[in-house]
């Protein structure tokens, strides 16, 4: 099937003390594998409790922002076929081995045309998920801060989302489920897009801005009420929440955005519907961004589109 | 205790030792555009036209450029005055949105500039004794 998944998201912060402090005891998510690479910068890895594989969170300190995006395939032909579709589009591909990244397998590497680095591999350390797999209990009794169960997704910006969704739709086997575009019209342009690979509402979305940059990404959450619980938590730690709680018009998903110690955003998301690749896609014109966006404010904070790290 | 007056309007605001610049503005009832407030964003830069200040953590070089590190530009989340400095706003001016924590933070300048003038006077008397 291709891509099942975001595998993890790697990225920088300035300060690694206080983005474990963030990541760990805040978020919830588990340490499973600290560094120093050659270059000399701290990394700290990963996983929440209903992740299985090592890690889905990597940090580096030195600068923010994102370093790379690590994707999931079902199965080890799908690296080869992907390499060879990103090769027809155009993009130089490398091959990476065993343990250029900690626990995670073979795979390619290639700089998306938004100038995001995106890996791709099969194989990655089974930890299993903190409940097991033997008669599993719901949840872990003993979570930590908001306590999320996964990473779900991410942001990112070009200055050519409409590539972006041409090349993910034919590179990764994509397929939006929500854009944005200029007008109504066949040759419009896409201003941002929501994609996917499966079932899930979105994987990757693409907002026109910058090359390179990230909007935020995502932890999943089950509703509403932990959408809810997660901003007290915020506020008991003094974490900058940006938006929210409310609701995407968009997705459908409930949101709330927030800065990590570094100022990258993330996002605690819940909900959205269930996505379908024959399931005629959403349009959004610019006049209802704002409620596309944020569906309860109904307009776009000063921060949406220009804070990016 | 450093203050930071906001050119070309003209308030004063009193901060605490090891205080930033946008910590001390909002504690003091006022707002202006920011973004992540975490050193991340670069939307609360600011320009710092008198005085000279330090940053409390670590600057992404993706945020302040070598060129800004110079120029006076100011990322008001991270800068702590060394003194005391003048400020100009980049982005449309501060909004007063609490006026409540206005007066506190003038009354604090206040009964600091008044202990500093006794602490003054009394030193000099104790020098005129010797």
């Amino acid at each position: 099937m291709g891509v099942m998944r975001l595998g993890y998201a790697h990225v920088r912060v300035t300060d690694m003390a206080e983005a474990k402090n963030h990541y760990a005891n805040t978020m919830g998510l588990y340490e499973t594998h600290s560094d120093v690479t050659a270059e000399g910068a701290k990394r700290t890895f990963y996983k929440a409790w209903d992740e299985w594989d090592h890690h889905s969170v990597v940090l580096e300190e030195g600068g923010v922002g994102v370093v790379k995006y690590g994707w999931k395939v079902q199965y080890e032909s799908d690296i080869d076929e992907i390499e060879a579709k990103a090769q027809a589009f155009g993009v130089t591909v490398e091959r990476m081995s065993r343990g250029e990244n900690p626990e995670i397998g073979d795979g390619i590497r290639f700089t998306t045309p938004s100038d995001h680095v995106f890996e791709v591999y099969h194989q990655a350390t089974l930890i299993g998920t903190e409940v097991g797999t033997h008669n599993p209990d719901s949840f872990p009794r003993h979570l930590v801060g908001v306590g999320v169960p996964a990473l779900d997704h991410s942001l990112i910006t070009a200055e050519d989302p409409g590539l972006m969704d041409r090349f993910l739709t034919e590179v990764f086997d994509f397929y939006a489920t929500e854009r944005v575009q200029t007008t109504l019209d066949d040759d419009a342009e896409i201003i941002a897009t929501w994609m996917t690979s499966n079932n899930q509402i979105h994987q990757l979305a693409v907002l026109a801005g910058p090359q390179g940059k990230l909007h935020h990404f995502a932890f999943r959450l089950g509703d509403w009420s932990e959408v809810g619980r997660a901003a007290d938590l915020f506020s008991m730690d003094d974490v900058p929440i940006d938006v929210g709680p409310t609701r995407h018009g968009i997705t459908r998903g409930q949101t709330v955005y927030f800065f990590d110690p570094s100022g990258n955003r993330n996002e605690v998301f819940a909900g959205g519907y269930l996505a379908y690749p024959d399931r005629p896609t959403n349009v959004w014109t610019p006049e209802k961004l704002g409620k596309g966006v944020f569906y309860h404010a109904r307009e776009l904070n000063d921060a949406f589109t220009s804070v990016l790290t | 205790m450093p203050t930071v007056t906001i050119h070309p309007t003209g308030e004063v605001i009193f901060l605490d030792p090891e205080e930033t610049v946008l910590s001390g503005l909002y504690k003091a009832g006022y707002a202006y555009t920011v973004g992540c407030r975490r050193g991340g964003c670069g939307i609360c830069k600011v320009d710092c036209r008198e005085g000279t200040f330090v940053y409390n953590r670590p600057i992404a070089d993706s945020v302040i450029s070598d060129e800004e590190r110079t120029d006076g530009t100011c990322l008001s989340c991270r800068a702590v005055p060394e003194g005391d400095i003048t400020i100009e706003m980049r982005d449309g001016d501060v909004r007063l949105v609490n006026k409540f924590l206005r007066d506190i933070n003038e009354r604090a300048r206040q009964r600091a500039e008044a202990l500093a003038r006794a602490q003054a006077d009394l030193a000099s008397a104790t020098t005129s004794k010797e």
